[in-house]
């Protein structure tokens, strides 16, 4: 990178595209998608692969819908992913907040277990998770897939970090001394500050409990309470040859609230949050 | 520390935990919130599937696989018994349908009524027989006449006092061929002619070279068909009756492998993968002639070469066809309801409704009987240039042998079939490459 | 349980002198990580006992259990297919993770460049890899990667190939390192960007009246204080690494019948076939336990690596 006072025109140009390059690579397969998903079950087979949309999006998502109970699926998918959603930012804050903010005999250990825990892989866990899942009868219910990822080791280890990088002792025993409790702290002083983390963890656990398909299939046997994963896992059969036109048209328009929950969130990354507090 | 104070600091850290939540100041109330976290309400929508009514209605769990047209059958059953409703829930993955089945059984809960086997992970379940009723003792054995015999036994123990399933479909093996290609290389393309082009396997090469100069293009899609050809055709491929690895002294499959081999040194063998959209293309553009594969296969072919419509026929096998896949109902123990169940699929894979899948989706009925029927022999398919292929696959079920798959079938061809790609794809050793494929599946049989 | 239903009542807590301020923010700590605890103490550990039980038995997950002691682990350790996937791991791990976070790093920086609009915008799309279904990614790979693909005629335009990228050693390990890297980049992007966010504007306005230049900036304020970041997203994706299964599983699994081919196969999916393939839990589960203990002590060396490079004590 080029030196300068200001950003040079070349530093310029480079950063342009670098950006460029990244977005076209990145978008290029999404954008693939959709245009399999507006045109006939043959153009997969196309080459050179076609450039342009076609028409055929709402017949091929028709399709689907002959097939599969979509919107029942989607509306699964909305709620199990919200309240877990909900629940990480939560129960995962306030242990970060504790792991990085408080003293208390054993924390090292303990950090390390929950660390641990995201060596053990998930693959294996199945069985003996399902058979804990049969004994409470929370098979096919939302309790199955909900519960098990309340709080997450991912969350607590990232709200550690954020907490420990962007809060200062300070403000914390500010707030104490003003007789506010902890919790209260916790609300008033810290949330506001970790704002733009919570975004970003909000973001990851919502996508990852969305895309997840191990363990609904496992947990849900009956077709109205089908996360959307599962859903889209029916359209694939064996017997007749794979129409990925409607497969793509699905996979689209299951695709698109995430992106409208990632749009929604991305407002909260502003930075310059942390600026009003106390600076060491 | 004694338990006074153990106590002690317990409700003090209950008493503590009203006074964390609010500034002493009187701040707002922040009450924590309930254990379900979140503003959904789990569990209210259907904790467990509808409890039965009261009245005698009896609902009946169906686990089904694939595309089967199942869905309308069950409707129609409603004529037949008033009071049995059919909820099916259809998979599309085999894996994933075999192995939830697995889970479930292995937790003891959550089975169905009716489970639809597969009949590549049937071993494996026939193993744990004790899972599931016996059907000859709800009167399989009564019927066992009507379906075809090697179909029959695949489900069977091997003294035939226990059955597991009662079949579905059937997936015998035939020659799918291009018309059209055929003829352009100088070779007869009428099925009956084109047969005994193609009558042995000897044969079956010299054709395929012919047409490999002519044209410059492959014979055949893939070594894997190929490989399934001739390795279908004995009456054991990997293990023995006692489920012991046979595999390396047999000889029928180092006979599939070296010919599999000699095409590929030949070079009239593709390179194509099943289930590839590369595939599906070069089945439509005329990348290859020929096709070994099931009759099931007709609908993806269909599916995949749409513009080649009316190009296609098919003829027997070289020395005789094999089966791949079909499927078995079976009834977990776990049904309360195992004699509505059994009444239920006797009717699903009985002659009507079995002629009635074929029509509606091509699965090839394993009752001889259907063969004969008019309904069944006149169908002609105009994408197969109005032949009567119907009438193909039945003389191909005859020459199909009741073959023991063993547990670890899958696993182990999946290694030799590994071994033939990389013959093809690498230019690797043939005999190195057996060699150690061998060695491989000898040490996954150290573990079973 | 959380402290469910306590309401905040004003009836403040009699003063003992044993409720030290100490002990108080000891026990309101355990009581904010005492969910997590509780949770994982139901859904964690029992799994992880079971499996460390089911390790020393043979069970094909319906009949009886019977009693090998280590014998799972000698043929798992014996097992060349199980080193072969042991290597595998490490280097599609490498190849897939190293460019991932250094390029990672270069799209957060730039993107946090004030000077460029649009960048609420480029951050959704670099994250739409992470977003996009694994069906659609397989279908494109496999054709990006088929024997007549876009790949070959890359690299026949440097003279090079034809490859079988689902079969050759090197090509495919290229091949799921680049669906790695696709997938993951932009999700470490975000991480670098919220850490970069993190960092107040007035320090660089105070360094920057001190005289400093850009670089000096970057090194001097940008690096130190991303350094969390840097280790969790460096953390986090060498333990993705280890548990590598995805990418290469669809990749290779297109036909069938190839997703535990050698050049491909990785720790997790070697143990997944295991368990679900050829039903051998015992088997698996002695694999999940090695599988465990390998990324503990990879896990350390990687912070203990990191601390070395940090310079700190």
């Amino acid at each position: 990178m080029p030196v300068g006072e200001k950003h040079g025109f070349l530093a310029r140009t480079l950063i342009y595209v670098v950006l460029i390059a990244g977005a076209a690579l990145s978008a290029y397969p999404f954008y693939w998608m959709l245009v399999i998903a507006t045109r006939t079950r043959d153009a997969v087979y196309e080459m050179p692969p076609a450039i342009l949309p076609g028409p055929e999006l709402i017949a091929n998502m028709s399709h689907a819908l002959e097939r599969i109970i979509f919107f029942r699926a989607l509306w699964n998918s909305a709620v199990v992913s919200a309240s877990t959603t909900a629940s990480v930012l939560f129960f995962c804050s306030l242990a970060g907040y504790a792991f990085a903010k408080f003293d208390f005999p054993g924390k090292k250990w303990l950090f390390l277990l929950v660390l641990g825990t995201l060596l053990v892989p998930q693959q294996l866990s199945v069985l003996p998770n399902y058979i804990l899942m049969s004994k409470l009868s929370w098979i096919d219910s939302y309790k199955a897939i909900i519960v098990p990822g309340m709080v997450s080791a991912f969350g607590i280890f990232w709200m550690r970090q954020y907490i420990g990088a962007s809060i200062h002792q300070e403000l914390i025993e500010a707030s104490r001394i003003d007789g506010c409790g902890y919790f209260y702290t916790f609300v008033r002083i810290v949330l506001p500050i970790i704002v733009p983390a919570l975004a970003t963890l909000g973001i990851f656990t919502f996508l990852n409990t969305w895309n997840d398909f191990f363990w609904p299939l496992v947990v849900l046997k009956n077709n109205e309470n089908f996360t959307i994963q599962i859903a889209l896992q029916q359209l694939f059969s064996r017997n007749d040859s794979i129409d990925y036109g409607m497969i793509m048209a699905a996979t689209f328009f299951a695709t698109l609230p995430l992106l409208v929950v990632f749009a929604l969130f991305s407002r909260w990354f502003i930075s310059g949050l942390t600026s009003g507090a106390v600076k060491s | 520390m004694s338990l006074f104070k153990k106590w002690g600091a317990a409700g003090a850290a209950l008493l503590l935990a009203a006074s964390v939540t609010a500034c002493s100041g009187g701040g707002a109330p922040a009450s924590a919130p309930a254990k379900n976290g979140g503003d959904a309400k789990p569990g209210t929508t259907t904790d467990k599937p509808a409890d039965k009514p009261t009245d005698k209605p009896v609902e009946l769990v169906f686990w089904s696989l694939g595309t089967n047209g199942y869905e309308k059958l069950a409707e129609e059953y409603k004529t037949v018994k008033p009071n049995v409703t059919i909820k099916i829930q259809n998979t599309a993955d085999q894996t994933a349908h075999h192995n939830n089945m697995m889970t479930a059984l292995t937790a003891g809960k959550g089975a169905p009524d009716i489970f639809m086997l597969e009949i590549a992970f049937l071993e494996k379940f026939l193993e744990a027989k004790d899972k599931f009723n016996n059907l000859n003792e709800l009167g399989a054995d009564k019927i066992k006449g009507n379906y075809l015999d090697w179909k029959w036994k695949q489900a069977s123990s091997p003294d035939g006092k226990f059955q597991l399933g009662l079949p579905t479909d059937v997936g015998p093996t035939v020659v799918y061929y291009r018309t059209d290609l055929i003829e352009k290389a100088g070779l007869p393309s009428k099925p009956d002619d084109f047969g005994k082009e193609i009558a042995t396997w000897a044969k079956f090469a010299e054709t395929a070279n012919k047409y490999k100069e002519k044209t410059g293009k492959p014979f055949v899609d893939m070594p894997d068909l190929v490989f399934n050809g001739v390795r279908d055709q004995g009456n054991e491929i990997y293990y023995n009756d006692k489920d012991e690895f046979i595999g390396d002294k047999n000889a029928q499959v180092k006979k599939a492998y070296d010919f599999t081999v000699k095409g590929i040194k030949e070079g009239w063998v593709g390179k194509n993968q099943l289930w590839t959209p590369e595939w599906a293309k070069d089945t439509n553009d005329g990348g290859f002639a020929v096709m070994l594969a099931p009759a099931w296969m007709n609908g993806v072919i269909k599916g995949n070469a749409k513009d080649t419509s009316g190009k296609w026929m098919i003829t027997q096998m070289p020395e005789g066809a094999g089966n791949w896949g079909g499927s078995f109902l079976t009834i977990p123990k776990e049904s309360k309801n195992a004699k509505e169940a059994y009444e239920f699929i006797s009717w699903l894979v009985g002659k009507e409704s079995q002629l009635k899948s074929y029509v509606s989706n091509g699965l090839m009925p394993s009752i001889p009987a259907v063969y004969d029927d008019p309904k069944f022999k006149e169908l002609k398919d105009q994408f197969f240039a109005d032949q009567a292929i119907s009438v193909e696959f039945a003389k191909a079920t005859k020459s199909v042998k009741p073959i023991r798959y063993g547990k670890l079938h899958d696993a182990t061809d999946a290694i030799v079939k590994e071994s033939l790609r990389n013959v093809q794809l690498k230019g690797a050793d043939p005999q190195a490459e057996w060699d150690n494929a061998i060695k491989k599946i000898k040490e996954l049989n150290k573990r079973s | 349980m959380m402290n469910a239903g306590v309401s905040a009542s004003p009836a403040a807590v009699p003063a003992r002198p044993w409720l030290t301020e100490r002990r108080r923010s000891r026990i309101a700590a355990y009581l904010f990580i005492s969910p997590f605890f509780i949770l994982f103490a139901v859904f964690g550990v029992y799994p992880i006992f079971f499996t460390f039980y089911l390790s020393m038995y043979k069970w094909n997950g319906l009949g009886d259990m019977k009693f090998v002691g280590l014998k799972n682990f000698e043929l798992v350790l014996t097992d060349p297919t199980f080193w072969t996937s042991f290597f595998n791991t490490f280097l599609m791990g490498g190849m897939g993770t190293i460019p991932q976070l250094i390029l990672a790093l270069i799209l957060a920086v730039a993107l946090n460049s004030a000077f460029i609009r649009g960048t609420k915008f480029l951050r959704a799309v670099y994250f739409l890899p992470n977003i996009t279904s694994i069906v659609a990614v397989t279908i494109i790979f496999s054709g990006i990667f088929a024997n007549k693909g876009i790949a070959n005629y890359v690299v026949s335009l440097v003279g090079l190939g034809p490859y079988a990228w689902t079969v050759q050693y090197w090509p495919v390990k290229i091949a799921v390192a680049i669906m790695v890297i696709w997938r993951w980049t932009g999700y470490n992007a975000i991480i670098f960007l919220a850490g970069l966010q993190s960092i107040p504007g007035d320090l660089y306005e105070a360094a920057r009246i001190d005289g400093a230049n850009r670089r000096q900036l970057f090194l001097h304020i940008t690096v130190p204080l991303l350094k969390p970041f840097i280790l969790f997203t460096t953390l986090i994706s060498t333990i993705g690494s280890m548990q590598l299964f995805t990418e290469p599983y669809v990749f290779l699994s297109q036909g069938g019948t190839g997703s535990t081919r050698e050049e491909g196969v990785t720790m997790v999916i070697y143990l997944y076939s295991e368990a679900f393939k050829n039903s051998f839990f015992g088997t698996a589960a002695a694999t999940a336990v090695i599988l465990f203990v390998f990324t503990i002590m990879f896990s350390l060396l990687n912070t203990w690596v990191s601390r070395r490079m940090g310079g700190e004590a």
